[in-house]
């Protein structure tokens, strides 16, 4: 993987800030681990400003899709959520496999209308993070390996000014799902 | 006095947005509110809570209760609070909507349910709830519509429930004619409410549209208003587009800077 650019710290300020100002709260109401339902009493439409937020500062296209979407897109309707709607084991393996301590609580027999609570900052961050490791090592413009950031958000090229080319946050998701089915990762979920 | 003095308004998902501006005309004009909303404990409930408080604050009579319309137990129920609480039910303002912003071959067997569900099955169960209230006096129903039923946008299967439910605007209409109940649709423009940071992700562009492309949520709720008044009382199983001339028009305005 590429060198931090950005670190955790710093995407930690900029999510904290993106939550704060799309609900309308202090930032010190938000913490590492903070539903942003349950705690922050967020809704869907603020999940979306949020992410529109973050997009923004980083320039990174951040998922439209849940990742127990994906799952089932990619690997079929009713691995990850059973007809009543109710979240699978095999789901839990992946999510615990994909976002381990940035996504904990997920459980067999909870229902789908549960799952957006468990985003946390900690989701985010994750979410984020992955995106802006997708960095190629050198500028697809010039050639040049001098990624700067300007103002804490944006990379660019430090030689010709070009944005950085990331992957966007579906494929990252997809991309890893992929990755996962490949080394044999939703057998071992089987019951 | 108000055009609508002595009447009872159900505004479905009026907690915020457009569903909020028209319970806000509607006790402007005299009317006694219900307010809805479909979660509990969330910025919805304390938004629908605040508004009911605001409009009682100001000498009007409002309530605000919890449903989702996509469960009919939960339909009947509200609508067993309204009876109880007011004993009748003169407009019925059709607003709430819920959608995943999805492709058409995207879209899962849940989201499919989801769309159907509170979007055509949740409005039909509002009506058919509604009626028992609505005996032997006039009445309005209104739908809220948009643009969406008629031309396409990515992402927005909504569009294609907009459409189902005008149809079923003018089936209601008829049927419910002989009672003297109008049903109507406002098939709304685009409008700058918490949804616009939807489609600004979903349709790029949307946010650096000029002013002139968009309605005002205000302009909405006066024309949803006119629907409820006397004088519109021969209008039945109409469509209302109100978008600023927007539609109109088959070389759009282009997104600036």
């Amino acid at each position: 993987m590429a060198e931090l650019l950005i670190s955790q710290d710093q995407i930690y300020r900029e999510v904290r800030k993106a939550i704060a100002d799309a609900l309308q709260i202090p930032e010190e109401k938000v913490q590492p681990d903070s539903s942003l339902i349950s705690d922050l009493a967020a809704e869907s439409l603020d999940f979306i400003d949020i992410n529109f937020r973050l997009e923004q500062r980083f320039n990174v296209e951040m998922p439209r899709k849940y990742l127990l979407d994906h799952v089932e897109e990619l690997f079929g309707e009713g691995t990850a959520i059973d007809d009543r709607g109710f979240v699978t084991a095999a789901a839990v393996t992946i999510w615990n496999a994909r976002l381990g301590s940035a996504g904990p609580g997920l459980r067999a027999g909870m229902s789908l209308e549960e799952v957006p609570a468990l985003v946390t900052p900690r989701t985010l961050i994750m979410v984020v993070d992955e995106i802006l490791a997708t960095r190629p090592e050198a500028c697809p413009a010039c050639g040049k390996a001098a990624w700067t950031v300007a103002d804490g958000g944006a990379i660019g090229c430090g030689e010709c000014g070009a944005h950085v080319p990331l992957v966007a946050g579906d494929d990252v998701i997809r991309r890893w799902l992929e990755e996962f089915r490949a080394r044999g990762g939703l057998k071992s979920s089987a019951p | 006095m108000g055009s609508c003095h002595g009447r009872v308004a159900l505004v479905t998902g009026s907690s915020r947005g457009l569903g909020r501006v028209i319970a806000r005309k509607l006790s402007e004009a005299g009317a006694d509110l219900v307010l809805n909303y479909r979660k509990a404990g969330g910025r919805s409930e304390a938004q629908a809570t605040a508004l009911a408080k605001e409009l009682v604050e100001r000498g009007s009579r409002a309530v605000a209760i919890r449903a989702d319309i996509s469960h009919r137990d939960e339909v009947a129920a509200m609508f067993q609070e309204i009876g109880a609480q007011y004993g009748r039910l003169d407009i019925l303002v059709l607003n709430a909507a819920r959608a995943p912003f999805k492709g058409l071959g995207e879209l899962l067997k849940r989201d499919l349910l989801q769309l159907v569900e509170t979007n055509y099955l949740g409005n039909v169960y509002c009506v058919q709830e509604a009626l028992p209230l609505m005996r032997g006096r006039p009445g309005n129903v209104v739908f809220i519509s948009s643009l969406g039923s008629r031309f396409v946008l990515p992402n927005y299967p909504l569009g294609s429930m907009k459409a189902a439910m005008e149809s079923l605007v003018k089936q209601w209409a008829m049927e419910l004619r002989d009672r003297q109940i109008s049903v109507n649709s406002v098939t709304a423009g685009l409008l700058k409410t918490d949804s616009l940071m939807v489609l600004r992700q979903y349709w790029p562009g949307v946010e650096r549209l000029p002013a002139s492309a968009f309605v005002e949520l205000e302009d909405v709720a006066a024309v949803v208003l006119f629907l409820c008044t006397e004088a519109a009382r021969s209008i039945r199983g109409q469509h209302i587009v109100v978008d600023n001339g927007f539609s109109n028009e088959l070389v759009r305005p282009a997104p600036v800077g």
